[in-house]
C-alpha cells in the first residue's frame, strides 16, 4: 500500500468517527502535523489468511490520550458479511490498547496458563483398591513357623497376586490455583500474541443473517478463516452465527467472558467484535490508579 | 540439594501449545526416595541407620515430648482464665476514616450514618467482630463532619467528631443485631440491652449512648421504642422503695 493511499485511508478512518464505536478513533489527538504524525504511526494489516512472519512496530507517533499516554495501536477492520461492491473494510482502522494488544510476550507464563487449565480439567478418578477394599477374609493363610516360606497374613496383601495395590492411585483433585492477575496477563500475553503473528482480525459484528451451515461454510472458505474461534463482547453468542457455525468443524464462537487462554492459544486464529475488544480493553487494561493519600508526616 | 529440571528454549515463531516451556529456573526435580544407589536417596532413603527416627510411622512418641525433659508446655503454670463474655470491637481510626471519605469509598449524613455494613462493604474493616469501636488516632487529620453509630467510641474520638460538626450515637449490637445490620435486613426488631453494665453504658450521655435522653432528643432518627426503653432502664434512678421501719 503506497504512502498517499494509507494516509487517504487512515484520513478517511479518523473523519468517519460516526460508523465505528465513537471511542475507538476520536481519541487520537491531532496536536501533531498530519502528514508526519499518521505517516510515521504503524497500521497493522488485517487477519491473513496464511501465517505472516513477525513484525516489530517501533516508530514514533502521536500520543493518545486515552491509554495512559502509550501509543495506541491501529488494526485494519475485517467483515464477516460479504461487504458491498466499493466498500473495503479494511479502509478503516480499530485502535486498540497497547497494554492488552501490545503486551511483551511471556511463553512462561502461557505455560503457567495452560498448565493451570489443563490441570484443572483433569477427571481425577483413576481408583485402586488396597489390601483393605480387596474382597477376602482375614484369615491367616498359612502358619507363622515351620512351612519354610516366607511369613503371610491375609491373601489381599499387596505382595500376593490378586493383592490389593500398595500406593495405588485414589481419586482426587488436581486443581492448582493460579493467581488471578497472572491469567490475566496470560490473556493480555495470548492477545498479542495472536495479532504480532496477523492471526487476530476484528470485526464490526458477528450477526449473521439466515441460518444456513452452507453459506457460513462459502463464506469461511472465501475468507480463509479455516479454523478460528469468534469472540463475541455480547452476553450471549448471537443467534444466527451459533446456529450457522454449531455444525462446522473448523469454526468455534465463544463470549468474551468464557475465553480463555488455552483455548486462545489453541485456535491458530481468533476474530473479535469491537464489543469485545471493549471488553477485553475494559478487563484486562491499565488499573486506574488511585493517588495515595499524603499525610504530610 | 534439589534438582534442577532440563532447560530448554521454546521454538521461535507463532506460539502454539506444543511450544511453551516453564522459565528457566523456575522448576526443580521432585525428591524420590529408595529408587536406586546413583539417586542418592536409595536404600536407607536420608534416614541413616536404624533407630527410632529411621522407622516407618511418625519417629516421635508425642507431640511436643523432649526426650523425657520436662517440656515448655509444662515448665510454666497455668495462670488466670479467659472471659466468654469479652468483646472483640474492630477498631476504626479518624485518619482512616478521613481517608476512606477523601477517596469517595464512604460517605455519611445525619440521616444515613456510617453503620458496621458501610464499613465493611467500602473495605475500611475487614471483619465486624462484635462491633466497632471508634478510636481517635489520627484526630489532626479530621477534616469533615462525620455521622457516625458505633458499638462504642473513645472518648478523644468522640471530642475530635464534635469539634468539626459530626454526629456519633453509640448504639448497642448484640451478634443478631450486628448480623442484621451488616446484611441490611430491617425486618427484625434489634435487642435492647440486657446486662447491667451495658445498660450504664447505653443510657449515660458520657459515651453517647443512643439510650441517653439527650441522645434521643439529639438523634434525627429515633426509634419509638427507643424512648420506651431508655425511660424503663433508667426509672431505677427515680424510683422510690418502701423503706423498712
Amino acid at each position: 500500500m503506497s504512502a498517499t493511499a494509507m494516509l487517504a485511508t487512515i484520513r478517511r478512518a479518523l473523519g468517519q468517527t460516526s460508523r465505528i464505536a465513537s471511542r475507538r478513533l476520536s481519541t487520537v489527538v491531532a496536536s501533531a502535523p498530519p502528514e508526519n504524525a499518521l505517516l510515521a504511526s504503524e497500521v497493522l494489516p488485517a487477519i491473513s489468511q496464511t501465517s505472516a512472519p513477525l513484525v516489530g512496530s517501533d516508530e514514533s507517533g502521536p500520543v493518545s490520550l486515552a491509554f495512559a499516554g502509550a501509543r495506541p495501536l491501529y488494526l485494519q477492520l475485517s467483515s464477516l458479511i460479504r461487504p458491498e461492491e466499493n466498500v473495503d473494510p479494511s479502509d478503516e482502522l480499530v485502535e486498540l490498547d497497547p497494554h492488552v494488544f501490545a503486551h511483551p510476550i511471556r511463553r512462561d507464563i502461557l505455560h503457567l496458563c495452560v498448565v493451570h487449565h489443563l490441570d484443572c480439567q483433569r477427571q481425577g478418578s483413576a481408583n485402586t483398591k488396597t489390601r483393605g477394599e480387596v474382597r477376602g477374609s482375614g484369615h491367616k493363610i498359612r502358619p507363622q513357623k515351620g512351612s519354610g516360606r516366607a511369613r503371610l497374613g491375609d491373601a489381599q496383601s499387596p505382595m500376593l497376586r490378586g493383592g490389593g495395590v500398595a500406593f495405588g492411585p485414589k481419586p482426587r483433585d488436581f486443581a492448582t490455583k493460579l493467581n488471578r492477575k497472572v491469567i490475566q496477563m496470560g490473556m493480555r500475553v495470548a492477545l498479542s500474541a495472536r495479532l504480532k503473528e496477523h492471526s487476530l482480525g476484528v470485526v464490526k459484528s458477528l450477526e449473521w443473517p439466515g441460518f444456513k451451515t452452507s453459506e457460513l461454510q462459502r463464506r469461511i472458505e472465501e475468507l480463509g478463516w479455516k479454523r478460528t474461534l469468534f469472540v463475541t463482547g455480547q452476553e450471549e453468542i448471537p443467534d444466527g452465527l451459533r446456529r450457522a457455525g454449531s455444525n462446522l468443524l473448523g469454526v468455534d464462537m465463544v463470549t468474551a467472558e468464557e475465553l480463555n487462554v488455552y483455548s486462545a492459544l489453541k485456535w491458530p486464529r481468533l476474530v473479535l467484535d469491537l464489543q469485545a475488544v471493549e471488553w477485553f480493553e475494559r478487563a484486562l487494561g491499565r488499573p486506574s490508579s488511585v493517588p495515595p493519600h499524603e499525610y504530610g508526616l | 540439594m534439589s534438582g534442577v529440571a532440563a532447560r530448554f528454549k521454546a521454538t521461535p515463531g507463532r506460539v502454539n501449545l506444543f511450544n511453551l516451556s516453564p522459565a528457566p529456573g523456575s522448576t526443580s526435580t521432585q525428591k524420590r526416595l529408595g529408587r536406586g544407589r546413583s539417586s542418592g536417596l536409595g536404600k536407607t532413603s536420608g534416614r541413616g541407620h536404624k533407630g527410632q527416627k529411621a522407622r516407618a510411622g511418625n519417629g516421635k512418641p508425642k507431640a511436643g515430648f523432649e526426650g523425657g525433659q520436662t517440656p515448655i508446655v509444662k515448665l510454666f503454670p497455668k495462670r488466670g482464665f479467659v472471659n466468654q463474655n469479652t468483646k472483640t470491637y474492630a477498631p476504626v481510626n479518624l485518619d482512616r476514616l478521613q481517608y476512606w471519605i477523601e477517596q469517595g469509598r464512604i460517605t455519611s449524613s445525619p440521616e444515613k450514618p456510617i453503620t458496621a455494613r458501610e464499613l465493611l462493604l467500602s473495605g475500611c474493616i475487614h471483619q465486624v467482630h462484635d462491633g466497632i469501636k471508634l478510636l481517635g488516632d489520627g484526630a489532626e487529620h479530621l477534616k469533615t463532619a462525620i455521622h457516625i453509630t458505633p458499638s462504642r467510641a473513645s472518648q478523644s474520638a468522640i471530642r475530635a467528631v464534635e469539634k468539626k460538626g459530626g454526629t456519633v450515637f453509640c448504639k448497642y449490637y448484640n451478634e443478631l443485631a450486628l448480623r442484621d445490620c451488616v446484611k441490611g435486613r430491617t425486618d427484625r426488631t434489634e435487642a435492647a440491652p440486657t446486662r447491667k453494665t451495658d445498660i450504664l453504658w447505653y443510657t449515660s450521655w458520657r459515651n453517647r449512648g443512643y439510650l441517653s435522653p439527650t441522645a434521643l432528643s439529639k438523634m434525627p432518627v429515633v426509634d419509638e421504642r427507643w424512648q420506651t426503653l431508655s425511660k424503663q432502664l433508667l426509672s431505677f434512678k427515680t424510683q422510690q422503695y418502701e423503706k423498712a421501719k
